[in-house]
């Protein structure tokens, strides 16, 4: 099969190097503005990676496309993709690109097309393991999703931003908007990343998770930051970030019902958000491209993969997830 | 008039030693029990 790449940032390198090593993918084809990064990034690669000259909006003659160009250019993408019937996947997490994808469902299911929105780390890993969680209860009540650590520059741009943006959670049935920085709570992360302080921000998590889980009655998001981030959200970035990110983690805290017993189920994974990331959009684009989705139409991986399938293939590439289990204090001497 | 200077400082002195504060910020309680364990088997359980 043939893959399209958009972008060669730290995710789109991490992702194409994914695929290079998939057996079943004959051609990677890669896209990016910066003609030099592009071509280092190719050769690197090795054959099956080629250079495509092209726009981001250009066509592209493949069996499916990862969108992992910056943030605000993946719904002119995805509608370019659509219109010529090719599986479009995204691994953006900017609110505004996931609601224009979202919009795209009716047209993406009448013309019997996948567009996979939000294919990297959160949104992403989060959706696979909120529906993994989801399979321990008849009914899931509430599901909490918090994060640390962002990709490459093109991920911690906005992911500062975030905090001076608007919260979007789902409580009781409705939407509700809370400002970003509010709400801390100490969440902890799989080890070595620990307890850190969480804050609502402008995350998109929410806006996959309520679609997929009929009858839930809270999703919030929540991102890892200090005091200081919060303080300094409004201002420009200070300090270059690092070009490949750092280490990260995720928490997905489902809360349901089993018969008449209430339940809570804690699952996380820890990694460089830019590698896992990159792992979740190779393995969404070979389903992708292989017809192996559980449906047309635009939708997060938690309505759209089997979970266990999904983490299977996600192992032998390092991203490892972890659940959290609590154990009876030891007596006090 | 004096008054009010004074009463100006106090306040601002005060906001910006609760800024000071806020931004510091005071660690968490650690879990008292429980960890992580990776997922395993083929149900991933």
């Amino acid at each position: 099969m043939r893959i399209g790449v958009l972008g060669a940032g730290a995710v789109g390198t991490r992702l194409a190097r994914q695929l290079v090593s998939s057996p079943d993918v004959t051609s990677v084809v890669l896209r990016d503005e910066q003609a030099d990064r592009v071509a280092a990034v190719a050769e690197s690669l090795g054959s099956p990676a080629v250079v495509d000259r092209g726009g981001y909006d250009d066509p592209l003659d493949v069996d499916a496309v990862v969108l992992a160009g910056p943030a605000g250019t993946h719904v002119r993408s995805a509608q370019t993709f659509l219109a010529r019937r090719v599986p479009v996947v995204s691994v953006s997490d900017s609110v505004a690109d996931i609601r224009g994808l979202l919009d795209l469902d009716l047209e993406a299911r009448e013309r019997g097309v996948p567009i996979v929105v939000g294919a990297g780390f959160a949104p992403g890993l989060s959706c696979v393991l909120a529906r993994h969680g989801a399979a321990r209860f008849d009914q899931v009540d509430e599901i909490h999703v918090a994060r640390s650590g962002t990709g490459g520059p093109a991920c911690a741009r906005p992911h500062h931003l975030a905090l001076a943006g608007s919260a979007i959670d789902w409580r009781d049935g409705g939407w509700v908007e809370r400002p970003g920085g509010s709400g801390r709570e100490l969440c902890w992360f799989p080890d070595p990343i620990g307890g850190q302080d969480c804050y609502r921000a402008a995350l998109a998590d929410a806006l996959l998770l309520v679609p997929a889980f009929a009858g839930v009655q809270r999703v919030t998001a929540r991102m890892a930051a200090t005091r200081r981030d919060r303080l300094t959200a409004r201002l420009p970035m200070l300090w270059p970030t690092h070009p490949e990110g750092g280490p990260g983690a995720l928490r997905v805290e489902v809360r349901g019902r089993r018969g008449s017993r209430r339940d809570i189920v804690v699952l996380g994974a820890m990694d460089r958000p830019a590698v896992a990331a990159g792992a979740v959009a190779a393995v969404a684009a070979r389903l992708a491209a292989s017809g192996e989705l559980a449906r047309s139409g635009a939708a997060g991986l938690a309505e759209q993969v089997d979970p266990v399938a999904f983490l299977a293939e996600l192992a032998p590439r390092g991203v490892r997830a972890a659940v959290f289990h609590g154990e009876p204090a030891a007596p006090i001497a | 008039m004096r008054m009010f200077r004074r009463a100006l400082v106090a306040l601002g002195l005060a906001g910006l030693i609760a800024a000071v504060l806020r931004a510091r910020g005071s660690g968490g309680v650690p879990p008292q029990d429980g960890g992580w364990r990776e997922l395993s088997g083929p149900e991933f359980e």
